[in-house]
């Protein structure tokens, strides 16, 4: 009876269907979006309408595009700021998944303790920017765990890491491969569980090694998961502020050696008293985002099914 | 990320089967097929790889035994030179970051916040991820590359926009209808800023996706509107996706430092990063108390993380990564 | 399956209830509170002692002033970020710090208000302020903000590691000792890569302290001063020394001579043993030495001036600066406030100490620009003539 309800339903009107389908589709958007528009969109607009006045605390005179004209010749945002940043993207989003992955292999596997590891893995991720890096900074002191370590090792380091012009953005790109390992650790080792088992059963018949198998049998079949990862971490390295802000004593020393895009912004409007400069760094920033995104997902094409 | 792909995925039942101790769960299985004189080399592998798994193990937790370490000795303590254990055991870390700066009321005020983002956005979040996923409505991809749009757009550019509408606009607009007064310079103001974030919805939207359809024709044919079979049929099969949004949610709202650093003005209201961060001072940094203080704040979300971290494995599996 | 749902349900009614409650309760209360002008007072705090301090400064004049009510609320974070954020709102507090850094440009920005009506109306006396101090938060002809404290550098020495050496009082007789001291796991002297010190020297060197003038000649001397005291080995900077800063390289005694201010002696409290006295700045061509300070000013959009004016005229006044001076933590502003004993290397030649910021876009050039240079130029990536000219440019 039931069926046969609906079928004359579908019969009537597949256009009634259509329009109501669609109301309910914008029905349950509707708070997401709003919120959306009122906390996102509607910022951002403001944001690039503060950047083409000679906007200090107030509202000041127009002045157009003159504002991304001076960013344009501001070498230090692009000698700094920009090659810092992308340096840093490029160096931590590979270390990163990477790392990730490695950790969601070993989890993986049918090993004894799995929870403990996969807990121990996850730890970093789970503890507070401020946290992670008084314990950071209180250990790469100069005569700090990390050093005292070194030299019974034999290598003697008597610096500050994350006082040194040439280690200190490399000690916070370390410093968050390894606090962000766990997250990527937790998608990859999602992935890897929905892997049937005869998949590594039929490369096992083959004689697939350990190695072979992960490379030629697992690798790819992740493909899905690198893409998701890779837009999520690379998204999140160049917006990157809370390390550098922390640890660089906010004016991204030393010498410049961590200051990034997030941090100029926000030290152009707030030490420098101009939120209209950096509003308009914030408006190139995320052209520039957006364009890394869509050419991620051109380059990777559409993700293949497992 | 194509809603035009479904695909091809073991049914849900079977996700929540992986979630407890599936076939896949167990992962690859062990190589080796009993021949003999193998046994004795498979054991020494073995045990060479616990070793360095658990040295690997070891090495993501020493910094964090040396800030429980740190937690329990006394200030002259920690800047005397290196020593593994406290010279003086001491509680004075933890009583100082418990009563001189008002500790369990900063957890309270993380506890409320964290809690209420959390319900908002799994809430939000399954809205609107089911009707991206499933429902069709002109615009529908253009709206959802605008909603993913919102994460690339760093907090620092909307800080002057948001002061402002939390300090002068919204206040206005709702004294128009009879709220006068409003503050939202507060805790209200941090929860109301962070109601549902993209990446949650795009979660969900993956979960949903990988769905088989014949539950909901099945309850289509029944004679349920959509919002029933959202509430009766999805809802009910989303429970991984709702953990993983839940477990991220509630600890990026627990650590956050941002918002509340700007918005929240009463000391009253203080949250525990801000509690944290308020043991750096010009001069000198009380390190015992900001340790016990940092113990204090991971031990609720490690409890959180490893309640569900079976559902939020599988959750995760079947949404973000299968496309 | 209803059972999924009842309990986030259930959980988000109790939360929305329990903010709600909370929010209308605290609505409530401000409500009964007697008809007394709430007049809100922002400042940071530089340690727990100074908060506590502070308070019961607060909590005096709220007993004795029964129509005004103080509420003090210390920022924590990023102040400027904080206060630019309250000012673009036009939602600031009533009374606030200013960093001397800062007045010129928050001036700039019209968010001070001028105090000069104020301080007619009430015959407040301005004269027992020092002239240099007030003088920092004087722009134009107007006065937008009373010095609340103030603290300049002296230098500390490790009697210990000094041994039977002279103190040094000239810049020729701080490297001769520093030559024949030896410490043991440091060097003899710490030095910060910051100008906040380094242009004390600058000014000891006759130099104006402006950062315009940085390509002339005694910036420059200065600077090959201090940069050739951390090449030839003499002395080293913090982080090297494993310390944050050079009072805790001190404290630790990996150095003998320290340039720090009057915030030391609560530092050293945490290093007791240390064997020290302090001794005033050395000199070069002539005397200098910096003060960092901070004012008490109205905001320009405030409601309650008149009110606010009364609470900062008693921060100022005599009683309320003698009760904060004595934490000993800063010095007094005024004369007839005494300053805690033992200051006296710090307060030695009052004419030689010059106020640390007051020029236009101050932070940004300090914080930004010139401590980043300076940073390069220890390491020996940069010329101290390139990074003269930066900070030249940047002043333009």
């Amino acid at each position: 009876m039931a069926v046969a309800v609906a079928k004359r339903r579908q019969a009537r009107g597949l256009g009634n269907e259509r329009l109501r389908e669609a109301l309910v589709g914008y029905g349950f958007i509707a708070l997401p979006l709003a919120f959306f528009l009122l906390f996102f969109i509607f910022p951002v607009g403001y944001a690039f309408y503060i950047s083409r006045y000679d906007w200090q605390i107030f509202k000041g005179p127009f002045v157009g595009w003159g504002n991304y004209t001076k960013l344009y010749h501001d070498t230090v945002f692009w000698t700094h700021a920009v090659r810092n940043t992308l340096v840093y993207t490029a160096f931590v989003v590979p270390l990163e998944v990477a790392l990730g992955l490695a950790l969601a292999v070993v989890v993986n596997q049918a090993i004894r303790f799995r929870t403990f590891f996969r807990a121990a893995f996850y730890f970093p991720s789970l503890a507070a920017s401020a946290a992670i890096v008084s314990i950071a900074t209180y250990i790469l002191a100069s005569d700090g765990l990390f050093n005292t370590i070194l030299n019974h090792l034999g290598y003697h380091h008597n610096n500050a890491w994350f006082g040194e012009q040439s280690t200190a953005l490399p000690s916070i790109i370390a410093l968050t491969a390894w606090t962000t390992s766990g997250t990527m650790m937790l998608f990859y080792l999602a992935a890897l569980q929905s892997i049937p088992t005869d998949v590594y059963e039929a490369a096992a018949i083959d004689g697939a090694g350990a190695w072979r198998t992960f490379w030629r049998v697992t690798f790819p079949l992740l493909k899905p998961a690198h893409f998701f990862v890779l837009v999520v971490s690379v998204i999140g390295a160049l917006q990157m502020f809370d390390q550098s802000f922390l640890i660089g004593g906010a004016s991204g020393g030393p010498n410049y050696s961590t200051m990034t895009v997030v941090l100029y912004l926000y030290n152009q409007s707030i030490k420098n008293i101009s939120f209209g400069y950096g509003a308009a760094i914030g408006v190139v920033l995320f052209l520039f985002i957006f364009t890394v995104t869509v050419i991620q997902r051109l380059l990777f094409g559409k993700p293949e099914v497992a | 990320m194509d809603t035009e792909q479904l695909p091809d995925v073991p049914p849900v039942a079977a996700i929540e089967q992986l979630a407890v101790e599936g076939e896949a769960a167990k992962g690859t299985p062990a190589a080796g097929t009993g021949i003999p004189g193998r046994e004795r080399g498979e054991r020494i592998r073995t045990a060479i790889a616990y070793v360095v798994l658990f040295s690997v193990a070891a090495l993501f937790f020493i910094p964090f035994l040396w800030s429980v370490s740190t937690s329990f000795r006394t200030l002259a303590d920690t800047v005397a030179g290196f020593s593994l254990l406290p010279r003086h055991w001491t509680l004075s870390g933890y009583h100082d970051a418990l009563h001189t700066f008002s500790f369990g009321r900063y957890t309270l005020n993380s506890a409320i916040i964290a809690g209420a983002i959390t319900v908002s956005n799994l809430f939000l979040a399954s809205l609107g991820g089911y009707a991206f996923a499933r429902l069709k409505f002109p615009g529908r991809e253009v709206i959802f590359l605008l909603v993913l749009g919102t994460l690339m757009i760093p907090d620092q550019l909307r800080l002057v926009p948001i002061y402002l509408m939390l300090v002068n606009w919204i206040p206005g607009w709702v004294a128009h209808l009879g709220w006068h007064n409003a503050s939202f310079v507060n805790r209200n103001g941090v929860i109301m800023i962070q109601l549902v974030s993209a990446a949650n919805l795009f979660l969900m939207r993956q979960y949903f996706l990988t769905i088989p359809r014949d539950l909901e024709e099945a309850a289509k044919l029944d004679g349920a509107g959509y919002f029933k079979t959202y509430r009766k049929v999805m809802l009910p099969l989303a429970g991984p996706a709702l953990a993983a949004v839940g477990i991220l949610t509630f600890q990026g709202a627990w650590n956050g430092l941002f918002w509340p650093a700007i918005l929240l003005q009463d000391k009253s209201q203080y949250t525990i990063p801000i509690g944290i961060a308020n043991f750096h001072f010009a001069y000198q940094t009380l390190w015992p108390p900001l340790m016990a203080a940092s113990v204090l704040a991971i031990l609720p979300i490690l409890v959180i993380f490893i309640v569900f971290q079976r559902y939020f494995v599988a959750g995760v599996a079947a949404s973000g990564v299968k496309g | 399956m209803r059972k999924r749902l009842m309990f986030p349900a259930l959980l988000a009614v109790v939360l929305v209830a329990s903010v709600l409650a909370a929010g209308s309760q605290a609505m409530t209360d401000r409500a009964a509170a007697p008809k007394a002008t709430t007049v809100t007072l922002n400042g940071w705090q530089v340690s727990p002692a100074e908060e506590t301090k502070l308070q019961s400064v607060v909590s005096d004049f709220n007993r004795t002033h029964s129509n005004i009510k103080i509420d003090y609320q210390s920022i924590t974070g990023d102040y400027q970020a904080q206060m630019l954020a309250k000012f673009a709102a036009r939602k600031p507090p009533d009374v606030f710090y200013v960093d001397v850094a800062d007045i010129r440009d928050w001036v700039g920005q019209g968010v001070i208000q001028p105090l000069d009506s104020y301080v007619k109306a009430t015959k407040f006396s301005t004269k027992p302020f020092y002239k240099n101090l007030l003088n920092a938060f004087k722009v134009g002809k107007h006065t937008y903000g009373f010095p609340k404290d103030w603290s300049s550098l002296g230098m500390e020495v490790n009697t210990t590691l000094l041994g039977n050496n002279p103190v040094p009082k000239t810049w020729a007789q701080l490297r001769s000792v520093a030559s024949r001291i030896n410490v043991p796991g440091g060097k003899p002297i710490c030095l910060s890569a910051d100008w906040a010190r380094m242009m004390a020297f600058v000014y000891q060197a006759g130099g104006s302290g402006q950062w315009k003038d940085a390509t002339t000649a005694p910036f420059r001397a200065a600077v090959n001063f201090y940069v050739g005291l951390l090449n030839s080995g003499l002395a080293a900077t913090p982080d090297k020394l494993g310390a944050g800063w050079c009072g805790e390289a001190f404290g630790k005694q990996k150095v003998a001579f320290a340039f720090e201010g009057n915030w030391m002696f609560p530092t050293m409290a945490s290093f007791p043993g240390v064997k020290f006295t302090t001794a005033p700045m050395p000199k070069g061509k002539r005397r200098g030495n910096l003060a960092f300070t901070v004012s008490y000013s109205m905001a320009k959009d405030s409601q309650h001036k008149a009110a606010a004016w009364q609470v900062l005229k008693y921060l100022v006044g005599r009683q309320g600066m003698q009760q904060w001076i004595s934490l000993g933590l800063a010095l007094p502003t005024r004369v007839d406030v005494h300053a805690v004993p033992g200051r006296g290397a710090f307060t030695k030649y009052p004419a030689s100490v010059h106020g640390w910021g007051a020029q236009k876009g101050f932070r940004h050039i300090w914080n930004d620009v010139a401590n980043n240079e300076l940073t390069a130029v220890i390491a020996g990536k940069e010329s101290v003539n390139s990074m003269l000219q930066k900070i030249a440019a940047a002043a333009r």
